[in-house]
């Protein structure tokens, strides 16, 4: 026997070597397109990811900023009487900005009238957010000027020029103060902002300095104070907003706030616009990831025959990886700078195309996006592209001699477990949402599982396959049926593009009929109340005659609920404590600190104005001020009506009919909830020291952010109509039509007018800006789904090229292979569809009820349109990257010159 | 320079185990050239893949140059091949994305010698492709793809050059040039070459012709026409 060499086989290439190879490699393969694909994906993402992340991050930086000009400041401080000193020193300390304001009700007189104004005394530093829009001339566009009037000017809205008889430059009187008029108000930045002390009337400015001379303001005089804070540092400001909040003393007397208290459909609006970016930028990172395994997979299949060559050449395993480790990372290196430029350049884009939209003009990005952008490759690189590049290692030499034994050796499954892992990763960095990732991974996992069954049952009953290639039909069905397990990853993937696409689309489109069916273009913006009955005929006429479109009067009286089936109720959990009735008083977009100053601000017609402002509910204030006693329900401004008022909807129950009867209520659903009531109760009501009997008839559901009267209780027509009531309207008046409130004022005297046109004005262009931001997103993540769609098809070329040659080598005609094709494109294509329908409906039902609180309703066209685009879209990307089979000579591909 | 003992191949198939090699036995000395002649599926590449050290054997073992492949792991048997062993293939097996002179450069780089370029192009001269250097597999006949092939397989100046069936993808003539170009090299570089054909002329130029049928060896006989020794 001869004898052993002991020698050491040592793996001796120095490192330096391995890596000059690799990267010869990589310029080879470059150079060769091997690595364009796998490039462009990862190039794809970074792009992606890193637009979306800018033009969000800008965007979000300034939508907050524009809904700060709401305010006027980032953050406010206000409650009744003078506010601790201490607040605003404390901003001060901090290195806050800060101004004060303090707004009253106040007769104006001038030479030739008067009128009843909302006036505000403003500081030097006013606005610190957005800016006051003045002209010389009424209801024109204007200038804008950041501040306030200077002392001795007062400046006026233009209403209350005509009703004063003044023009600018001439004298007004508040008070005892004389004031020249400086200018005319077009826009204040918080006009919506102070509740009744600033909806009474047209506004009057004027300088803090000169509310002394006016002598207006006593010890006791019902006013609003308020402390403006803002800067540009958030942790500044979250640091004040802790501190004031440590301060138990003030709990319950002084508020704070920023715009997402001051209106809850801006709150809302933002709330919900940063969940779609975030959620369409998930998707981007999604979709690139797997467009990234996806060209791994194909670059790796590619590449057996490369390593099996090299390890036949003496390449060890753990050289095999450090070769193809070094290509990568030089890949993504690449890919990032490429892509951050991409998506710079992308965003800049985005941002020409919004130009005219967006009305605020963009701060400057951090550097986050691009960091975020550049990890997202690495963690692309190593859940989706890594795992089959690295499995590589494991192809074994004699592939040389035996094309068919990779196959069997390599683990196909271990590359999708980290992508998946990956995949889940990447959603929860993302989104820091547990409930967010919960659903995608169920909903993916879902389909994974159903895919596996229909896999399952496709083999079953396959029996055996072979070509059948007699007819387009048969070829196509057994094509699909040899390449199962690869079409129902195909499936699977065109599902999870598909869904992702769908659930944009949908939730956009979701969110946007929302938005606009919540403010319709004809919202009404004034508010008319403590109408009296003789005084409706003169109203409708006044309104005829001037060309405005009035609406509804609904009548208004307090009333309280005393028993329900002769039992004084107690409701266990307090509907009316303060946070309940956030929900519940949106209709005009009134908060506690307002609800406070209105109570401070209105007097005799207190009761009626509030009740049209907060869905009919004057206990409230009551438990404010800890007068409300258990088992004594509080008061609630009720109404009756024949019809039922628009956006509310019957939940139980029905609605009386013409035949109406009186001794019947319809409740709002959580109302009725919290008293725990059933249909057919008998409730006893007090309504005017009268003792009123009726039966609960129907439950309702209420729109409470439409902006528009809501009630809790409403009776059947005939029931406490004797009971005397004042009535509530609303009209809408566009910019140009307030100067008629002047006469309408004047012809009735009593009523009240409240103006809330600025506050829709300003939600309408918030909302408009969320939805372009939207729009947008939703067209860049269908781009980033097109292209997974195409390397999904392109992944499978190189196996088509082969079989078609085969069949066109045994004589199958051009059209038999092409209607092959596309049966078998448009079989996937529509599963997918279906697959993807289902997903994303399922997805939406956990997405609006979750995180849009939207409410959930079946989209029944996407259940037809799902499956028909899905194989529309399949069948022509698939047909048009496979024609070159036809049209390529059979032995180019057998040669595989291709 | 090669010596196989007692080795034995089986497969696992659905049908039973299914013994490709059974019980070999065989010897190749430094220089010499050996067939390996036989049939479809009597397990001439088997054979081939065991002895260069591309696969594992189930039982016995192959003496590489010295080396009990049998307790070699697939890494060192790796850089044992590297430091030994040329192949040419049946289907040439040249890398698509890299050129002509990229691929002959390819082994030379592999074991990080700096002058692979220039090593390369005159192996390509030497193999008459001298101006097809820069060219892509997809544009060069079979005949210059396996010359190509060959050149690559002398690049490293193996000890052993393992040959599949060499001329199996080529026409008469130019399989004809392609043996005398892999004969003239073989005996240029003093190398042993061992080849798999069932083409009987070509087992006829190597000294010694192996012939295996179902697995074992039925023929060992020196041919008459001799090239090396």
């Amino acid at each position: 026997m001869a004898s052993t060499k002991t020698s050491v086989l040592s793996d001796n290439k120095p490192l330096s070597n391995l890596l000059g190879l690799a990267m010869r490699l990589l310029w080879r393969d470059w150079q060769g397109g091997e690595l364009r694909l796998l490039f462009f994906a990862l190039v794809m993402a970074v792009t992606s990811v890193t637009g979306i992340a800018l033009f969000t991050d800008r965007l979000e930086k300034a939508l907050i900023l524009e809904s700060a000009n709401m305010l006027a400041a980032d953050r406010i401080v206000s409650g009744r009487g003078l506010l601790p000193e201490e607040v605003l020193e404390k901003g001060q300390a901090l290195g806050l900005r800060t101004a004060e304001t303090l707004s009253f009700t106040s007769m104006a007189f001038s030479d030739s009238g008067n009128m009843l104004v909302a006036a505000k005394a403003v500081t030097d530093t006013y606005p610190l957010r957005g800016e006051v829009i003045v002209a010389e001339e009424a209801f024109i566009r204007g200038t804008p000027i950041e501040s306030g009037p200077p002392v001795g000017e007062a400046w006026l809205e233009g209403r209350a020029l005509s009703a004063l008889g003044v023009e600018v430059g001439d004298s007004v009187f508040v008070g005892e103060a004389e004031l020249r008029v400086g200018k005319i108000i077009i826009a204040e930045p918080d006009r919506s902002g102070g509740g009744m002390a600033d909806n009474a009337g047209p506004r009057l400015m004027l300088h803090m300095d000169d509310v002394e001379q006016t002598n207006i303001v006593q010890v006791g005089s019902r006013v609003n104070y308020r402390y403006l804070f803002a800067d540009d540092d958030q942790q500044k400001l979250d640091d004040f907003e802790s501190w004031f909040r440590g301060e138990e003393q003030w709990l319950g007397k002084y508020y704070i706030r920023d715009v997402r208290d001051e209106s809850e459909e801006v709150s809302e609006a933002l709330n919900r616009a940063e969940s779609f970016l975030l959620l369409g930028s998930l998707f981007a990172v999604l979709l690139a990831g797997i467009a990234i395994a996806l060209a791994a997979k194909r670059y790796s299949e590619r590449h057996y025959d490369y390593v099996a060559i090299l390890k036949t050449f003496g390449c060890t395993s753990s050289q095999i990886t450090t070769i193809y480790l070094a290509i990568q990372i030089v890949l993504v290196a690449i890919a990032i700078v490429v892509g951050s430029l991409l998506g710079y350049l992308v965003h800049q884009g985005i941002l020409l195309l919004l130009e005219s939209v967006l009305l605020v003009s963009l701060p400057a990005a951090g550097f986050q996006p691009y960091v975020i952008g550049s990890l997202t490759a690495f963690i692309c690189l190593l859940a989706f592209a890594l795992p089959p590049l690295l499995a590589l290692r494991e192809t074994p030499p004699l592939r040389v001699l035996r094309k068919d034994i990779s196959q069997q050796k390599i683990s196909a499954n271990i590359p999708y477990i980290f992508g998946i892992l990956g995949a889940i990763f990447l959603v929860y960095w993302y989104s820091q949402n547990f409930y967010l990732t919960s659903v995608l991974v169920i909903v993916i996992a879902g389909i994974s599982v159903f895919l596996s069954i229909v896999s399952y049952l496709f083999l079953r009953s396959s029996g055996s396959v072979g070509m059948k290639a007699g007819s387009a039909w048969k070829l196509a069905m057994t094509a699909a049926r040899r390449r199962r397990t690869q079409n129902v990853l195909q499936v699977m993937v065109f599902s999870v593009t598909i869904m992702s696409l769908l659930i944009l689309t949908l939730l956009r489109t979701d969110l946007i009929n929302d938005w606009q069916a919540q403010l319709p273009e004809d919202t009404p913006n004034h508010f008319m109340m403590n109408i009296s009955q003789n005084q409706i005929e003169g109203i409708e006429a006044f309104f005829n005659e001037n060309g405005v479109e009035g609406n509804a009067f609904y009548p208004l009286i307090s009333a309280r609920v005393n028993t329900v089936n002769g039992i004084i109720p107690e409701p266990e959990e307090d509907l009316e404590s303060a946070s309940e009735r956030g929900n519940l008083t949106e209709n005009a977009g009134v908060d506690e600190a307002q609800y406070e100053e209105m109570r401070a601000s209105i007097d005799t017609q207190s009761s009626a104005a509030m009740g049209a402002l907060n869905a009919g509910d004057t206990e409230a204030t009551e438990e404010v001020e800890g007068r409300r006693v258990r088992g004594n329900l509080s008061r609630r401004q009720v109404t009756w009506a024949d019809e039922l008022p628009d956006d509310n909807r019957i939940t139980a129950g029905s609605w009386w009919g013409e035949d109406v009867e009186p001794g019947y209520v319809s409740i709002e659903e959580d109302y009725a909830d919290w008293l725990d009531l059933e249909l057919g109760d008998s409730l006893e009501f007090e309504v005017n020291q009268q003792i009123i009997s009726a039966e609960v008839s129907s439950f309702r559901s209420v729109r409470w952010d439409n902006m528009q009267p809501n009630f809790f209780i409403i009776f059947s027509p005939g029931t406490i109509d004797h009971l005397g009531s004042t009535f509530l309207s609303t009209v809408l008046m566009e910019r140009e039509q307030k100067i008629l409130l002047n006469d309408l004022i004047r012809l009735f005297p009593t009523i009240v007018v409240i103006e809330i046109d600025a506050l829709i004005e300003q939600i309408q262009t918030i909302i408009a800006q969320v939805t372009s931001a939207i729009e947008l997103i939703s067209v860049l993540v269908l781009l980033c789904g097109g292209l997974v769609l195409l390397s999904c098809v392109n992944a499978t070329l190189d196996e088509r090229f082969h079989e078609n040659a085969i069949l066109r080598t045994l004589g199958a005609g051009k059209k038999l292979i092409l209607s092959s094709l596309l049966i078998e494109f448009a079989t996937i294509g529509f599963v997918a569809g279906l697959i993807a329908t289902i997903g994303a409906e399922a997805s939406l039902y956990y997405l609006q009820e979750g995180i849009f609180e939207q409410e959930f309703n079946f989209h029944y066209w996407v259940w037809l349109a799902g499956p028909m685009l899905g194989m529309l879209i399949i069948a022509g990307l698939g047909v048009n990257s496979t024609r070159q089979v036809v049209s390529i000579s059979p032995l180019n591909v057998l040669r595989k010159v291709v | 320079m090669i010596r196989a003992e007692n080795l034995t191949k089986s497969v696992n198939t659905s049908e039973g185990v299914l013994t490709i090699l059974n019980d070999i036995n065989l010897s190749i000395n430094t220089g010499e050239a050996v067939a390996i002649v036989g049939a479809s599926g009597s397990g001439k590449s088997t054979l081939l893949g065991l002895m260069a050290g591309l696969d594992g054997s189930s039982s016995g073992d192959v003496f590489l140059d010295g080396h009990s492949l049998a307790s070699l792991d697939e890494e060192r048997r790796a850089v044992l091949r590297g430091q030994v062993v040329g192949f040419v293939f049946q289907s040439f097996q040249l890398l698509p994305s890299l050129t002509a002179l990229e691929n002959v450069m390819l082994p030379i780089e592999l074991k990080g010698d700096a002058e692979a370029n220039e090593k390369a192009k005159q192996l390509l001269e030497r193999v008459g492709l001298a101006e097809r250097g820069h060219h892509y597999p997809n544009q060069l006949s079979g005949g210059e793809q396996q010359r190509v092939a060959i050149a690559r397989a002398f690049a490293t100046q193996a000890k052993v050059l393992f040959a599949d069936e060499p001329t199996g993808n080529l026409d008469t003539a130019t399989g004809s040039k392609i043996v005398d170009l892999l004969f003239d090299l073989n005996r240029e570089f003093s190398t042993t070459l061992v080849l798999v054909t069932h083409d009987e002329r070509l087992a006829k130029r190597c000294g010694r012709s192996v012939k295996l049928v179902a697995g074992e060896i039925v023929s060992d006989e020196k041919s008459e026409e001799t090239i090396v020794g």
